[in-house]
């Protein structure tokens, strides 16, 4: 549905409008996160009088902000490194063995899918703590593996099964087997759905806020960037120039992020919702 | 003997690959989904060392006389009917004009899909600020009145204020699957129709819509979903206020749980949560299935 030219321009400059209007709301936190509160207060949506830093000196040694990036980063790095390790193994094996147990033991994986974080919470609460993976770091990063594997192994399957059988075959001839047949030939071929995989679970668990609000909110140390920005804005409602600074940090490393691979990211977002 | 032997050794293969996935999700959601089966019969506060079993009555309760339930139920279901509805109407309207030859497309794309890789919690704030403090700066520079409204102290005001909160964040999401499904869509269907004498409307109602079936199936999947369990946009943009005007279904369960220390009661309650999505789901999987065409 093609239209003539001099109707796309008036759509183009309209479009372009919706455009900066629409990234109004964050461009109008960044530019009050470099006000003091009486420039704020007296006007939000004046330019600051002049470019300070202090409110970021303030919330990065109030928050200690290099050690909420740290958490975040262990969660995401250990959470989706397992889901990716585990996820892509058992879709390879269950795309290859066509036997009931297979079917079986695909659907108990894909099933999880169907049930709201909400409805098993609080159990996932208590077990946790039983095992000791509570209020730690390390123990919300592993939880995730389980969260995310039904996801993953959606996506792995249905792109495992167009792998020909042959490769499988002729890695066996040349005495490849198991494991190191998987690692070796297999993985390395699965890389564009990795990627797909790794951009989803990414965003996913690095914004994530309930699972980490209930197992690791109690103390300091262990607290991700999201939770630590809640509970910020919570003390300081009125603090306005604070809280804009506490959210233009716990957004910036995302939005970076998304700017230096965003066509990676928009295809692969759309590669796994039209796979899922 | 050598047959046994390699049938051994694959059962062993098959469990080597697969046990680590099986176990995560054992932990992750079976056991403790039956626990919770077991959990919504008891009354628990969370501390005391064995819940209490009480049998039917939490369900009971529910269904006889709680008002928070029925309220946070309605207030899901009016938002995830408008939510769907208008995430996908504009979502499709957007992505059919950035699917034109402009210039711009590419850089209209990944603006509209900003707000998406933002947490909701922060997308929630920023909001909250803008609402705030923003329409009040907007007043005394333009004078409308709009900015006037007490966006989040009105009942129905910070209905749509959530509303249209969750359709900013996640609009370029849709955007990005409209527009894949808009570009699986054959030109030379669209140029044969043009031939035909179908003007752009006509083109679009005969042809692109239908073949856009894959795609809004996926989308109204997708948001019904997260429109059902809408949590964390409402807990830092109203935080159910005012007045517990804007309880979701996720955020009631939340503060049965954890803030009135029910634990047993609000177990009972995500398990019907469980069971509506559930159906819902099903149901909308199997008639958007059947409505789909073929190219």
């Amino acid at each position: 549905m093609q239209l003539k030219r001099s109707k796309l321009i008036l759509i183009e400059v309209i479009m372009i409008i919706i455009g900066i209007l629409f990234l109004f709301p964050i461009l109008l936190v960044l530019m009050n996160s470099f006000k003091t509160f009486g420039e704020v207060m007296t006007d939000v949506m004046a330019l600051p009088h002049k470019i300070q830093f202090a409110n970021y000196s303030y919330v990065w040694t109030y928050l200690h902000y290099p050690r909420l990036f740290l958490n975040t980063a262990i969660i995401t790095v250990l959470g989706v490194a397992g889901i990716i390790l585990f996820g892509s193994m058992a879709s390879y094996k269950l795309a290859r063995t066509k036997n009931k147990w297979s079917g079986a033991v695909y659907l108990y994986c894909i099933i999880p899918m169907l049930i709201p974080f909400q409805t098993i919470m609080i159990t996932v609460l208590k077990l946790a703590k039983q095992f000791h993976l509570s209020e730690s770091t390390w123990g919300l990063g592993m939880q995730y593996w389980g969260f995310g594997i039904p996801l993953a192994v959606f996506i792995y399957h249905g792109f495992t099964k167009s792998i020909p059988l042959e490769i499988d075959e002729s890695a066996k001839i040349d005495g490849a087997s198991g494991l190191y047949l998987f690692f070796k030939i297999i993985f390395p071929l699965l890389r564009p759905v990795t990627a797909t995989v790794i951009i989803i679970d990414v965003m996913w668990i690095w914004n994530d806020f309930l699972l980490p609000l209930i197992m690791v909110n109690g103390t300091n140390s262990t607290r991700t960037l999201t939770l630590a920005a809640y509970t910020f804005v919570g003390q300081y409602t009125t603090d306005w120039q604070y809280t804009m600074t506490a959210m233009v940090m716990a957004v910036f490393p995302s939005i970076l992020v998304f700017i230096l691979l965003q066509k990676h990211i928009v295809k692969g977002v759309a590669a796994g919702a039209v796979k899922g | 003997m050598q047959r046994i032997g390699k049938r051994k050794r694959e059962t062993a293969e098959f469990g080597i690959f697969t046990l680590p996935a099986i176990v995560c999700v054992l932990f992750a959601f079976f056991i403790p989904f039956f626990m919770s089966m077991k959990y919504s019969f008891t009354e628990w506060n969370g501390i005391q060392k064995s819940p209490t079993y009480i049998g039917w009555d939490n369900f009971k309760n529910i269904f006889s006389g709680d008002n928070n339930f029925v309220n946070s139920s309605l207030f899901t279901l009016k938002y995830s009917i408008l939510y769907i509805v208008l995430v996908n109407a504009i979502a499709i309207i957007l992505a059919v004009i950035l699917d034109q030859k402009l210039k711009s497309s590419t850089f209209l794309r990944t603006v509209f899909f900003i707000p998406y890789i933002i947490s909701l919690i922060i997308v929630g704030f920023i909001w909250k600020f803008i609402l705030a403090q923003g329409f009040t700066s907007l007043s005394e520079l333009t004078g409308f009145s709009v900015f006037d409204l007490s966006w989040l102290g009105e009942p129905r005001l910070a209905f749509f204020s959530i509303l249209a909160v969750s359709i900013w964040q996640s609009i370029g999401f849709y955007i990005v699957i409209y527009i894949a499904g808009l570009q699986s869509i054959s030109p030379e269907l669209l140029e044969a129709a043009t031939v035909d004498g179908a003007g752009p409307f006509r083109r679009f109602f005969s042809i692109t819509f239908p073949l856009l079936a894959p795609a809004i199936t996926v989308s109204i999947f997708m948001s019904l979903t997260n429109a059902l369990k809408v949590f964390d946009i409402i807990l830092s943009l109203t935080g159910g206020g005012p007045g517990g005007s804007t309880y979701s279904v996720t955020l009631d369960i939340y503060r049965d749980t954890f803030q009135n220390n029910m634990y047993g009661y609000g177990t009972a309650k995500a398990l019907l949560l469980f069971v509506a999505i559930m159906l819902i789901t099903i149901i909308q999987l199997k008639y958007f299935k059947s409505k789909e065409v073929e190219a």
